[in-house]
Formats: structure tokens, sequence, C-alpha cells
């Protein structure tokens, strides 16, 4: 049984139809990536995932559960964090109280395992340990991306949705963030990748998926992906 | 081409429910001359048609613009007691003290809507409310001159032509004849170049203000008018009773045009105008009411302050948006007639080699934020002019800077020749720039032809004067994209892909120099693409016009682009053609990645 | 009395009434950042829970305290339904429909209450009897109490918002909604929550300006004009502003009736709005309406 499933979904963004027919799979322990170009619809695969859209039609399964009918919140407790593209940090809460505010989904925490857990992310992300108690929007965009990343690993999550990490990041600063993302995942978290950041993502994935105007085109290992005209087309158009 | 059926268009089966309320309306001032109607019938009638007028007022500022007024009272005060003070206090005529009371309320209006309009939404509320309190409280204690909570008692009634109007049948008659013409009125405003601005705001204020309506004053005029029709009320309020007094004119008051306007349906003068009716009538039938129900007269203003919840909740569009809805399953709509449609002239003349749009160091940073971080950019006339770049890279905040929807941080922009750094949006569509959004911004409850008109009224358009031509205009421009067919359809329920299609008629529409296109392909399908395609190039095919725009589609982006600039960090990386730029290392690098760094 | 004391005596009367136009815009502020809408029924809270004091200890012959606890408690389950009846089904609709609503929630607390009460004024004890002498300057029990329970009230808000988890998450709810559910933050239920605190707020200075101004059907409406212009002085949607604003206005009106004119009394809050709004539109803490597209 794969950890997560989609079945044949079909999403509406608004008025426009953003996913066809998307199915995909992500096994447990596995970093799945999607890749594809700006409105092939991968933030709508991810927002279709957390609950944050409903699917038109198609299935959404989680651990042999279905939860395309499940309101956001109750989503996240089954054990999906969502880090939304655009990092999404709480502007006027401080960078300890946004991670905090993470471990929403699961009840109350004793004071010292709180003050604990918010230290091993201070120490899995030591870029934004100095600003513990800055404001959010005083943060840069990358130290925002890390904090977003660990106020969604704070949620405890089976499955991490990360998406476009990569984002407005200078080059240097992905390459930490992605050395990051390994470390993640060499702790046990399964992760499912939405990047622009092709050869990134692939670097750290163990399968990726394609998608075009909301529907999956092409799946394969990096090393499939990475010579794929396909993959090159989606982004570039016939070019490079 | 002609779409025009070859039936011929069915007339309309109209409902006989408008004519029966046109009797009605006939009927009531008339009826006093022909039956013997009491004094205090005759009263609750002046009373009502008074009232409506202000209440129309409220359709204009409400309904059509939508920006809030709960100071109507004062400007219905400001005209009665402009009546009163005029002719007890000063002896002036009936009329000079109308005209006078009329343009208080009116100048109030136009004060209180320049310092609070530009805030908009919950500040308007409330400074209005205050508004109506300070009017209240000097109305009770200025004694000199207002005679303070006593009033002003004797008004007279004036006479019209030589004919005397203080017999309260002719007074009725008159108070009648001002309320149909001020109805009449408002119903056409909508279709006037000045009601289109009105709708356009209240739609969707941001679009408006790009295609070139200056909705700061748009909004000003319609409190100011709003206002002088809560004056018109009010004086003739004044003739009708003789006596006024402040509690005529509170908050409470303000409250009750508010709720008769929601009642009768906020959209329509005849909404307001029956709103208003019902509201009146209501105290007076729940009067003759038996005793063991005479309770709900003590209870009758809590059951007005639930009604206005209910209404929210349940009826939106009040009483006559729902017998509306009723009557237009009765009729059907012509179909719309096509021929006959000029082909849309987009022709600019390109007389200099001079760049087109010219941006110089160009800074836009939001906080520590250096979304655009010194820009450099020239477009030739005639062209199109693609900018591309990861998420994230600066596009649609350059496209907003050059609209004029940000100011910019540093830099200059120059259009045609002439620095715009400082001018408003709609002084730069004024100026021959037009734009489409990429999470389309439409006027959704107006018509395609409606909103492409909005378009081509914009100041300045080189088209003849008067509403015929910005109508052929308008149509000529839906031709233009293959939606003439569909002008007379509600915007918002059309497809999506129309809906784009419809943006993009809006800015032809006003015959622009640049045209901005931001992501015209995002959310289309693959034969709307095709078609978008198309149409990109028959824009380009020799009119002279110039065209800069955003897309992520990179095949779209090749077929029709001259040029490519490419951001990344808010800073040019690479600019030329399509095949020298999607070559580029570093374009490649950005797109997909650097892929030593991935090593 | 010197000038001196009669400044002094003016300048404590202003703090004290201050310090209720400064809790009502508290509820003010809070019901803003979760909803974005203003609630114009916030003063109309304070009337109820003046009410409701009058009819647990005047007409139901309880102690003060229980009545106290009782107003407030019934204030709070008030909000709750405030929220479920007026807000909740418009909350996807635009601000104008929440607005109108809740004038329409207000004209029909107002009248309820009218037919209920009647239209005479009530009288409310002061909580405890008598005052402090200083010199020439008499310090009222009751402003007394206004003003500690305001400190009070301002403490606790703090400790609330900022030592607290929900604190925290209803900050974050009014910060981003989308990204509040993601975390697993019941949206639904913090918006109620702030309601229901807010509604008891509103009940608590009703009960405490009571014995002060006399238990009116109009009061809540003169209360939360002053409060809505407070917050609009120090800085829309700021809480530090509510406060510094609401004292501001309570001091500026006490002095310019004293030294000017007492009918325009409740004009001078309104003039101090339109002048900050014409100079300075974002108020005294406010930042610039930020720009979006």
């Amino acid at each position: 049984m794969p950890l997560l499933e989609l079945k044949n979904v079909a999403s509406y963004y608004g008025s426009v139809q953003a996913l066809r027919s998307v199915s995909l799979r992500v096994e447990k322990g596995e970093v799945v990536t999607l890749l594809g170009a700006n409105g092939a619809g991968k933030s709508t695969t991810l927002r279709t995932i957390s609950g944050l859209l409903r699917p038109a039609s198609g299935e959404v399964w989680f651990e042999g559960q279905p939860i395309h009918d499940m309101a956001p919140e109750k989503i996240v407790r089954l054990g999906i964090s969502h880090v939304p593209e655009g990092r999404r940090i709480f502007p006027g809460l401080t960078v300890r109280e946004n991670i905090m505010l993470g471990t929403s989904n699961r009840g109350r925490l004793p004071k010292k395992q709180m003050a604990d857990e918010v230290a091993e992310m201070f120490e899995i992300f030591p870029v934004i340990k100095p600003f513990e108690n800055a404001l959010g929007w005083t943060l840069s965009g990358g130290q925002q991306q890390m904090l977003a990343v660990a106020r969604g690993l704070m949620a405890k999550p089976k499955l991490l949705l990360l998406d476009e990490p990569s984002l407005g990041l200078a080059p240097v600063i992905v390459q930490q963030l992605f050395a990051t993302i390994r470390v993640i995942h060499a702790r046990g978290t399964t992760i499912l990748l939405v990047e622009q950041n092709a050869n990134m993502a692939l670097s750290v994935a163990n399968r990726g998926y394609v998608l075009e105007t909301g529907e999956m085109k092409v799946e394969g290992s990096p090393k499939e992906l990475l010579g794929n005209e396909e993959v090159r087309a989606a982004y570039l158009g016939g070019h490079g | 081409m002609s779409t025009q059926s070859l039936e011929t268009p069915r007339a309309r089966r109209l409902s006989p429910w408008p004519f029966i309320l046109l009797a009605i309306a006939v009927a009531v001032p008339l009826l006093p001359y022909f039956t013997n109607v009491s004094h205090f019938v005759l009263s609750i009638f002046m009373q009502a048609s008074t009232y409506a007028i202000a209440v129309l007022g409220m359709v204009v500022v409400l309904g059509y613009t939508g920006q809030i007024n709960l100071a109507q009272a004062a400007f219905f005060g400001f005209g009665a007691y402009g009546v009163a003070l005029g002719t007890v206090s000063y002896g002036l005529s009936f009329w000079l003290s109308l005209a006078m009371g009329i343009g208080i309320a009116g100048l109030a209006g136009g004060i209180l809507g320049l310092t609070t309009l530009r805030l908009g939404g919950h500040y308007l509320a409330m400074i209005t409310i205050s508004f109506q309190q300070i009017f209240d409280l000097v109305a009770v204690n200025w004694i000199q001159v207002t005679h303070g909570p006593d009033g002003i008692a004797g008004i007279a009634r004036p006479s019209l032509f030589g004919h005397d109007l203080s017999d309260d049948r002719a007074y009725l008659l008159l108070c009648s004849l001002v309320l149909y013409a001020m109805m009449a009125a408002v119903w056409y405003l909508p279709q006037t170049r000045l009601g289109r601005a009105m709708r356009g705001v209240r739609e969707n204020e941001l679009a408006a203000e790009v295609v070139g309506v200056h909705t700061l004053r748009t909004k000003v005029i319609a409190f100011t008018l709003c206002a002088a029709l809560g004056g018109v009320g009010g004086g003739l309020y004044a003739g009708g009773f003789a006596y006024i007094s402040p509690d005529n004119f509170n908050f409470q008051r303000a409250v009750e045009f508010l709720s008769m306007v929601l009642l009768g349906g906020v959209q329509s003068p005849f909404g307001g105008a029956l709103g208003t009716t019902l509201l009146i009538l209501l105290p007076e039938w729940l009067k003759e009411m038996p005793p063991s129900l005479q309770f709900i007269k003590d209870v009758y203003l809590a059951i007005y302050g639930l009604a206005v919840i209910l209404i929210m909740v349940f009826m939106p569009e009040g009483i006559w948006g729902l017998l509306r809805s009723k009557w237009m399953k009765f009729g059907r709509t012509a179909p719309v007639d096509t021929s006959g449609i000029k082909l849309l002239n987009l022709d600019i003349a390109v007389t200099e080699a001079t760049p087109l749009l010219k941006l110089e160091g160009l800074r836009k940073y939001f906080g520590g934020l250096r979304a655009v971080d010194g820009i450099d950019l020239e477009i030739s006339r005639g062209t199109v002019h693609a900018l591309i770049g990861p998420n994230g890279s600066g596009k649609t905040t350059t496209l907003n800077v050059v609209n004029g929807i940000y100011r910019p941080t540093g830099g200059r922009i120059i259009i045609d020749g002439s620095d715009v750094t400082l001018k408003s949006p709609h002084e730069r569509a004024a100026h021959g720039l037009g734009r489409t959004f990429q999470n389309i911004r439409l006027f959704p409850s107006m018509s395609a032809l409606e909103n492409v008109i909005v378009g081509a009224q914009r100041d300045n358009n080189p088209i003849e004067p008067g509403g015929k031509a910005l109508v052929a205009r308008a149509m000529s421009a839906l031709q233009f994209v293959g939606l003439a067919d569909r002008a007379d359809a509600i915007v918002r329920s059309l497809p999506y892909g129309h809906q784009r299609l419809v943006e993009i008629a809006r800015a032809l529409a006003g015959h622009p120099k640049l045209l901005l296109l931001d992501e015209p392909a995002a959310g289309l399908n693959q034969t709307e693409k095709m078609e978008l395609v198309e149409l990109l190039k028959k824009l380009r095919s020799g009119h002279g016009l110039t065209v800069f725009l955003i897309d992520h589609d990179m095949g779209l982006v090749e077929k029709v682009s001259d040029r490519i600039t490419v951001l990344n960090f808010g800073k040019k990386i690479a600019e030329g053609t399509p095949q020298e730029v999607l070559r580029h290392p570093d374009v490649i690098a950005a797109y997909l990645g650097d892929s030593n760094a991935a090593a | 009395m010197d000038a001196l004391a009669n400044n002094f005596q003016v300048l404590f009367q202003g703090l004290a009434l201050g310090s209720i136009y400064a809790l009502v815009a508290l509820g003010f502020v809070l019901i803003i950042r979760a909803t974005n809408v203003v609630n114009f029924a916030q003063g109309d809270f304070a009337m109820l829970g003046a009410y409701l004091m009058v009819a647990f200890m005047v007409s139901a012959g309880l102690p003060y305290w229980l009545s106290f606890l009782l107003a407030l408690v019934g204030m709070g389950l008030f909000g709750l339904v405030f929220n479920y009846g007026v807000y909740y089904p418009l909350r996807h609709r635009g601000f104008l429909p929440v607005i109108i609503s809740t004038l329409g929630a207000s004209i029909f607390l107002q009248n309820t209450v009218l037919a209920i009460f009647g239209a005479q004024p009530k009288r409310l004890d002061n909580v405890v009897a008598g005052g402090i002498q200083i010199g020439s300057v008499f310090l009222d029990s009751q402003y007394l109490v206004i003003l500690a329970v305001t400190m009070v009230m301002v403490a606790f808000q703090y400790f609330f918002f900022e030592h607290t988890m929900l604190g925290k998450k209803l900050q974050a709810t009014s910060q981003d909604k989308d990204m509040a559910r993601l975390l697993g933050i019941p949206v639904a239920l913090m918006i109620a929550i702030t309601f229901v605190y807010s509604s008891a707020l509103g009940g608590l200075a009703g009960v405490l300006v009571g014995p002060v101004l006399f238990v009116s059907i109009g009061m809540g409406s003169i209360i939360a004009l002053k409060a809505f212009a407070a917050t609009i002085i120090g800085g829309f949607g700021d809480v530090k502003g509510a406060i510094v604003g609401g004292l501001f206005i309570g001091v500026i009106e006490s002095f310019a009736a004293f030294y000017i004119s007492v009918p325009y009394k409740d004009a001078y809050a309104f003039l101090m709005l339109f002048l900050v709004l014409v100079f300075r539109p974002q108020g005294f803490f406010g930042e610039r309406v930020s720009e979006k597209a």
C-alpha cells in the first residue's frame, strides 16, 4: 500500500480546470518530485492533497484512507504537512512562535517537549537560530523558506509536501536548502517535492513525475528524466 | 462575417407587471383629484415620495458604485434646513432656498467624499456615521440658527408658473413628478459614461483605474449626486410637512434609508422606490392590526434590524432583484446583430525611431525584498517584446510598475517620449497604455459589451465623440477577438477562455499604443492557446501596436515575440531574439537549475 | 479650586472615559484582525452588557459580583450567537454585506432592549461607593475602578496573546487563514472565540461605564463611534494604537468639554478623526496602507 495515492484527480482553481487527470503515488520513505512548467498544475496538485482544494473528481488516498473530502485542518492531523509556495510565514509572529505553531495538529505539548523540539529545529536550520525572536517579516527570502520548512516539520509529518522551496532564492542558498532536504529525508520523512528547478529536484529525488497542462506526461527515475526531451520541452518549449 | 440567424428574431414577450406598476405610479398622485383622500393618507404619500428621492441617492452610491453612505439623513437634512431656514428665517423664495439646500448637501457630500473615499471601506462607513452624528449635534445645539430641538415651523409651500401648490394634492403631484423624473434619470445613469465608470468601480476598482477610469473622481461624483438627491428629497419634505426638527434627520433615519434601499433592491431605482413605499406603509398597516398583534408596533424597528440581516443573507438583491429574475424568464433577448461591424482600427503611426517604452534603472523594493532591482529596458515601436524569467523573478512587479499600480522605488518610466513615472494608472491609460491581468480582472456582472465600452471610453481615445462611436468601437474590438455574437452575455457566465478574450478586447478598445499582457495563456487549454497565438500574430501584423507580454509558455513566447528579455532576482540576465535567448546558458540555468550546482 | 487641580481633575476623568473607549476599541480591533471586517454592533455589546447588569442586579436583586459574573458569561454566549447569526453566513461575501449585517444587528439589539426595558435610562450603582479626596481633586471610585480594570485587561490580553498557544493561534488566524488551516488550526473556532471574547470585553466596558453614564439604549452607539475613531487615530487594526487612541480621545474630549463647550462634547472625537484622516491616514502607529495588485 502506497503512503499516498492520487487516482485520476481533476481540480478547478476558480473557474479554470487546473488538473485534468492526475494520478501518482508516493511510497513510504521516498522523495518524489513533481516537475513541470508554471501553470502545469504542480501547486494545484499539492493544494488538492492538503485539502485547500477539493477535487472535482478522482480520489486521494493516504495510508489506505480516502482523504479527498476532508478539511485541511483534519488532513494535517493525519500526518500530511504542506509547506506552500511563497513560504507564508506569519509576518507578525516571531520565528520561534512560527515554529511552535507548526505543532498545532498535535494537540497540547508539554513545555519541555516543545522547547526541545524547537531547539532541534534550530539544529537542523542553524541559519535562523540568530533570529529566534525576530518577527517573521523581517527575514530574508532564504531564511523565510528555512523557517517555513522548519514549521512544516514540527507537525511530525509522515509526508511533507514542499512547494517550490527554491523560489526566488540565490543559488548558494538553494544548495543549502537542498542539503537540508537530504537531511530531513535521511531522518525518515517521506517528501513530495514540487520544483521548477528540475536539476536540483532530481538530484535529491528517488522518482519524478512531469506534469503538463494538468496532465501527467512522464514518470521515471532521475536518470531517465534528466535526459528526457519532454522535460526540457516542458520548461523551454523545445529549445535548450 | 455575420452570425445573424435567418429566422426573424421573435419579439420579446414582456411580462405584464411593469405596466401594472406604471399604471399604479401614474394613478397614485392623480387619485386624490377624483376621490376623497384624507389629509393623513396624502401626507403618507408625500413622505414616501420625498424619502424615495433620498433613497435614489443610495441606489447611486451603494448600488451602482458600491460605496457605503450612512449619512443620507444628514444630506436629507441639509435640503430640509435649506428650505426651512431660507423661507422662514431669511424670507427667501422657496425655489431659491431649495436650490441652496441641494447645493449645500451636494457640496458637503463632495467634500466628505474627497477626504475619505480614498480610504474606502470601513473608514467610509464610520466617517459617514460620524458625520451624521455631528450633523445631529449641530442641528440640536446651534439654536440661534437651527432653532435647536424645537425645530422650525411654518414652512410655506411654493407656487409654480402661477399655480399655487399649497394644496396637498398639488404638492403631492409635484413630489411625485420630481420623484419620477429622478427615477428616470437614475435608471438611465448606468448606460452613460459616468454610470459605467461607477459600475466599473463597484465591480473591480483596480481594473477600472487601469483601463482609464478616474476612480476617485467617479466615487466623489457618485457621493455628490447621492447627497444632492438627499437634498432634493429633504427640501421637498420640508415643504410638504411645514415643520421640521432634528429628529427627522438623525442616524435612525439614515438607517431607515439604508434598510429601504436594501429591502427594495440596491441595484435599481425601482427597487429603491419599492423598498421605501413598503417600509413607510408597513408601520401604518401595523397600526390597523388587531390588539393581540399590537405588540409588533413596539418592536417594528427591531424587526427592521432583523430584516436587514436576513436580506443580506438570503436576498442580497432585494425584492426588485427577485421580481426581476422572475420576469426575465418571460423575455428572450434578441440575437446580437453582428452585421455592419467595422474592422477594428489599431493603427498607430510609427513615426519616430525612438523606443516606445523606456525603463531607466527601474527599482521596486518591498521592505527588504528587491523585486525589481535596476532594470534598463527599451521596447521598439511596433514590436512584440516578451519578459520571461522563473517564478518570483520580478516580472509581474515590473508590469505593475510600468502600469502605475506600484510607485517605483527608483528609476524612470518613459512612454512615447514622456516621463510617466509619477502618473496614476488612469493617466497612463489616457496616454495609450492598455493592460490585461494574470488573474483576469473584468467587471463580472456587466455584459461583455459594457466591459469593453469601459475600455473604449478612456480619455484621449482617438474615436469620434458620442455614445454611438463608443459602442461601435467596442463591437469592433469584440469582433476582433471573435466574440461579437456574445456581446450581451454577462461576463461572469462566459467560459474562462472567453473571459480572457473579453479582457484583451477591453484593452484594445482603448486603442493603446502599448499593450501589456500579463500571462495571457495562463489557464487556457491547448486549443485556446493556439487561438491566442493566432490573435497575437494578428495584433502584430503591421498595425504599429507595441506589445509587452509575460508568459511562461515558452512555445507561445517564441512564436509571437520579436525580442525577449529574461529576468532573474529582479535583474536582467539576458536579452535578444527568441533563438538567442532560449539557448543562452544563463537562461537554461535559471529555468532548469544549474546542473553544476546540483552535483 | 486652582487651575492645576482643575486640569488634573479633567485629565483623570478623561483617562477613565478613554479607558472605556479603549476597551471597546480593543474588541473592535480583535474582530477586525480575525475577520477583516468592522463590527458595527460592538458598541451595542457594551449597551447589552450594561442592561444585563441591570436585569440581574436591579430587576432580579442578585448581589453585585454574581450579577457581574453572569453578565460577562451572558455576553460571552451572546458573542457566540452573534458569530453564527450575523457573521458566519456572510463570511465569504466581502466586507460590505458583513458591515451591513452588523448594522442590522445593532438596530435589532437596540430596539429589542428598548421593547423590554423601555426608553427610560437606568441607573447602576458604583462598585464601591465614594472616592478619594486629594486636596481639591476628587477621584471618584468608579473612575478608579475603570482605570484599574482597564489596566488589568490590557495586561491580561498582552499575556494571553504573547504567552499562550491559543493566543498565538488567534494571531496566526488573523494573519493568514489558509496557512493556519494547513497547520491544523481550526480557523472557524478561532473566529468564534474572538467573537466571544470581544463580546465579553464590550460587555465589561458597559458594566463599568454604567454608573458613570446612564444605562440607555443609545449609550453603545456613541461609545462605539469614539472607539472606532480611536482605532483609526491609533492605527487601523493595531492593539497598542487602540489603547492609546482611546485614552487620547477621552482626554481631548474632557478638556474640550471643560474649556470650550459641553454640548459639542461628542463632536470633538470626530473632529480629531477628520484631522487624522486628512493629515495622517495611517494613524499614530499604523503603517502606510500596503500596496497590493
